[in-house]
């Protein structure tokens, strides 16, 4: 009776999980925690720092506008073009700062790689959905605000499964 | 590029409501009010306790608190109300809208995720009134070189069946809307519909997937039409009767299926070919042959059918619990008066209250177990849903062909040895009362 | 003549006589094309006698995008975002194999944990892809339940994937030279709690999906793809496993630190159906013990990565590097020419490979078992058109 037994087993192991909780996650009421503050990378250790690739933030006060991101995304994405600012930096003595399209980012992280000067960061913020293209091109200046995220959910695992929070 | 919405205000929701409400009553005082009276001129008004049932008399027996429940109580005996709303088409309908909906949430509990939440406060509980304003608003497309009178009335016929075949199931005694003595060859001769109505519209839609979805259709309902006759006939020979009330008033000792499981066990399998449920579901194989012979519906049409699909899911089980589980009889749990001592008590309010010649106990005791038991069979069906893949064509035929008729006839034997042994049956030790 | 070219012959005769009975209207052409639930995007046109299955035309390039060509216009790490998108779900291995063949052309050698991680990400990223298709197979076959399971415990891996390198799919993680960044802190907690809830989950799929009548049912016995035949044909990958050929580019040829790591060539007998959808869940159970090992041996702390320049040149030669991804064999050939751009990436995946075993195995059998044979030879026609 090797069939009835297969279809036994089947639904016993369906009906099983009827009474396991859940997995879904409930965005937007839940959102999801990440760990640390998003990708950095150390130029003179060589490597990066692990986490979520969301949104850059650019750090004004350490930015020389060497234009070494903009070359680093000329070959993937062509999303980052230098433009002129209006504030005056000691470094900076061109004035201009990385705009990012976020309409052609594809959120690699090679731009932080190639920055020599710690001043380009990615964030843990990955809401950027807009109405209108335009918006989506974030100028330094708005590149230069923190991001506030709090979620707070995560994967728990316990003896009735595997649920988000 | 994206608009920005407009913002809400809500002295423009007050005023839109308003001019709705005027609207409709412009509406109804200039045109259907006319209607009305027009129709009342040469409707003949029902009789009711020896006076014609003007609108008048209604409403002053509505108002009247002693004599609403006698007219409240003649309506619900009319064809109309029986054929309309219980035990006919809306009751059905109802009881299919809860099937849809718990079959989203236990298979989604099952795939352990959500299914729909969001229609509706509780748990997405609107969300089947929601696709159906969806349903309705989209464009039926109707393909070209499309046979237009079939594509078009092949899902109403389609709905008017399964209708039919619920018009067939009594849900207590006497609460049945067609009482026919041949009640359960009724109800297999309107089954053998609907692979006639699967065939037409799949070759209306001139299409190849339909067509290939329709053939498959075909040679799916036909194969397993013969167990499911044959799975029902040592209940016939039991209860001596087709009529499926008395089938089911045989059962108040014990219940068929008992004395025939593997009966059961084929009926159920056959209803789940004839549903075109997983794992049956060929004819709308959805990797194979895109959606089978649904693949040309859109809009209102494929609301139809998937209306008519689980009225039909509805008749199925209600046969099966008529034919094997004893249909409506289960221990009495409902008291026999609503509030006790209110039929011989003077106060009108109390009577009204108490529903007290409406409400009957074993009537309600019926419709309760009735409806139990039925989602007790749709539940497994809908479990079986959700292990199974799907089955092939040529499996599936050499199971209707060869395999569930063998079945039948052992368990056909084993009915006819207990009859003949003297044990059940009519001139049995054991008699139904 | 061996039993391959004997049926070549009768297909070339079949044929021909298709052409006379397709002008005779006895055979149905069915085009199941890139609009259709069963197919991705990638079209066959089959012809029909009835229920069978007489003649079979692949038609492939749907999603031709021309990777091969991107490159040549992009130094070498401009190439990584782009080359992983082939193989959305399985980055790590198609970017494995490619940082493989740079590093030998270039003549580096990557630090022992940068090796591990590189390791680690890979078959994780193998068992994400695994599940992704038992998915996909569930509901060719109409089982909605096998497609929720694998969706949902891919999520597992898929967080433990966000944790380390940022991105839920296409990591862009594992770079010539070595990887991106270290484990974050806790990762190896988190991992092993995971993947070994992970393992416990596979085990109900036997219950509701492989030991399943139906299922077997439906497999076993259909598409039979002969040991010979699989060798002369050059399918790779699990069907090759499944037609009794223990092959596994990790065991013939291994890359990295996988000479260290000690697990079974899962390979069958059968050569049907059955065996090509069995394999990659016994694979998964492999790769679950392989993770284990790799976090056990891995160092505890060390360099992740050589520091190459980004506009680096590449020495003038040529290397040829392979790597056992979630559907095969996949091999990169970069020859460079002293330039800072390399003048020609050939990729070889393993799904353009198997795409010669369906019109082998589709003819002469019936419509009802093409979902179960085109899903179980592992195509992924983004991979294949590249």
């Amino acid at each position: 009776m090797n069939t009835a037994s297969g279809f036994i087993k089947a639904l016993e192991s369906g009906t099983k999980h009827l009474f396991i909780k859940r997995f879904t996650l409930r965005y937007p009421e839940q959102k999801l925690k990440f760990d640390g503050d998003g990708y950095q990378f150390d130029p003179k250790r060589g490597v990066g720092i692990a986490g979520l690739r969301g949104r850059h933030i650019l750090f004004h006060d350490k930015c020389t506008g060497c234009q070494l991101c903009a070359i680093a995304c000329e070959g993937i994405a062509e999303a980052i073009g230098m433009v002129k600012i209006d504030e005056h930096w000691k470094q900076n003595k061109k004035s201009i700062m990385p705009q990012i399209d976020y309409g052609k980012c594809v959120f690699c992280g090679l731009c932080v790689d190639a920055c020599p000067f710690y001043a380009l960061y990615m964030t843990n913020d990955y809401e950027l959905s807009s109405f209108t293209k335009s918006s989506l091109i974030y100028t330094p200046s708005q590149l230069a605000v923190k991001p506030r995220y709090d979620g707070d959910v995560e994967i728990k695992i316990d003896s009735k499964g595997a649920n988000h929070g | 590029m994206g608009s920005i919405t407009p913002d809400f205000r809500f002295g423009n929701l007050v005023g839109s409501i308003i001019q709705l409400v005027l609207v409709i009553l412009a509406i109804v005082t200039v045109l259907i009010l006319p209607m009305i009276f027009f129709a009342l001129f040469f409707v003949p008004l029902p009789v009711v306790n020896g006076q014609v049932l003007t609108p008048y008399l209604f409403f002053s027996m509505v108002v009247d608190p002693s004599r609403t429940l006698p007219i409240v109580k003649f309506l619900m005996h009319t064809a109309l109300f029986k054929a309309a709303i219980f035990p006919g088409f809306l009751f059905a309908s109802l009881i299919a809208a809860a099937t849809i909906f718990i079959e989203r949430k236990l298979l989604a509990k099952m795939q352990l995720r959500v299914g729909p939440l969001y229609a509706g406060k509780v748990e997405g509980i609107f969300q089947l009134l929601a696709d159906g304003l969806k349903l309705i608003s989209k464009e039926i497309i109707v393909p070209s070189g499309a046979d237009k009178p079939i594509f078009w009335l092949a899902p109403v016929m389609f709905v008017s069946t399964s209708a039919a075949v619920v018009s067939l199931i009594p849900v207590a005694y006497g609460w049945v809307v067609a009482d026919l003595d041949v009640g359960l060859i009724a109800a297999f001769a309107l089954l053998g519909f609907f692979p006639l109505i699967a065939l037409l519209y799949s070759w209306a839609s001139n299409s190849k997937y339909p067509f290939l979805g329709g053939l498959r259709a075909l040679h799916q309902m036909i194969a397993f039409e013969i167990p499911f006759f044959l799975s029902a006939l040592p209940v016939v020979i039991l209860s001596g009767s087709l009529n499926l009330t008395e089938i089911a008033r045989s059962q108040n000792i014990f219940w068929n299926i008992f004395v025939m499981p593997i009966n059961a066990f084929v009926f159920y399998i056959s209803s789940l070919a004839e549903l075109e449920r997983i794992p049956f579901d060929l004819p709308e194989a959805e990797s194979e042959i895109v959606a089978g012979w649904l693949t040309e519906t859109s809009g209102m049409i494929f609301g139809l059918i998937q209306l008519g699909s689980y009225l039909k899911l509805y008749a199925l089980s209600a046969l099966f619990v008529i034919l094997f589980l004893g249909g409506w009889y289960g221990p009495q749990i409902f008291p026999h008066e609503l509030i006790p001592g209110a039929s011989s008590s003077n106060i009108s309010l109390l009577k009204i209250i108490a529903l007290d010649g409406l409400y009957n106990a074993v009537t309600v005791n019926s419709i309760f177990w009735f409806t139990i038991k039925t989602f007790g069979i749709i539940l497994l069906m809908l479990i079986t849903r959700g292990v199974n893949p799907r089955i092939r064509i040529d499996i599936l035929l050499h199971t209707g062909w060869y395999k569930l008729i063998v079945l039948t006839f052992i368990n056909l034997f084993v009915v006819l040895t207990l009859i003949y042994g003297g044990i059940l049956g009519p001139g049995g030790i054991i008699l139904p009362k | 003549m061996s039993n391959l070219e004997e049926k070549i012959d009768e297909a070339k005769k079949l044929s021909m006589q298709i052409v006379k009975d397709t002008e005779d209207d006895r055979l149905m052409t069915l085009s199941v094309g890139p609009q259709h639930p069963g197919s991705g995007h990638f079209r066959f046109v089959i012809k029909l006698d009835g229920d069978y299955i007489v003649n079979v035309d692949p038609d492939p390039g749907y999603v031709h995008r021309g990777h091969e060509k991107m490159c040549e216009y992009r130094n070498y790490f401009q190439n990584l975002p782009q080359l992983e998108r082939p193989a959305l779900h399985d980055s790590s291995n198609i970017l494995y194999s490619y940082c493989l063949a740079v590093e030998d052309l270039v003549g580096i050698h990557v630090p022992r944990r940068g090796q591990f991680i590189r390791a680690i990400a890979s078959e994780l990223d193998r068992l994400v892809y695994t599940q992704y298709w038992l998915a996909i197979y569930g509901i060719f076959l109409g089982h909605s339940t096998m497609f929720m399971w694998p969706a949902g415990d891919r999520e597992l891996i898929i967080d433990l994937f966000e944790r380390f390198s940022g991105h839920r799919v296409t990591h862009c993680f594992s770079i010539p030279g070595g990887v991106r960044n270290d484990f974050p802190y806790n990762f190896k907690e988190k991992c092993l709690t995971q993947v070994n809830y992970f393992e416990k989950r596979l085990k109900e799929y036997e219950h509701i999906f492989y030991n399943n009548p139906l299922f077997r049912q439906r497999t076993e016995g259909v598409g039979i793809l002969p040991k010979e035949d699989a060798i002369k044909l050059g399918v790779t990958g699990s069907v090759l496993r499944a037609s009794g050929v223990p092959y596994d580019i990790r065991k013939v040829e291994p890359y990295d630190i996988y000479d260290e790591i000690d697990f079974k060539v899962q390979h069958m007998k059968t050569c049907d159906s059955f065996a090509r959808s069995y394999i990659p869940y016994l694979d998964m159970v492999e790769s679950c013990h392989i993770i284990r090992q790799l976090l056990d041996k891995m160092p505890e702390s060390g360099d992740v990565r050589v520091k190459l320049q980004g506009n680096m040149k590449g020495p003038p030669g040529e290397s040829f590097k392979r790597v056992e991804s979630g559907r095969g064999a996949l091999g990169y050939h970069i020859v460079s020419d002293g330039a800072s751009r390399p003048y020609r990436v050939k990729i070889s995946t393993p799904s353009f490979r198997n795409l010669i075993a369906l019109s082998y195995l589709l003819v002469g059998s019936k419509l009802g078992d093409m979902p179960s044979i085109y899903w179980s030879l592992n195509y992924w026609p983004i991979e294949a058109d590249r």
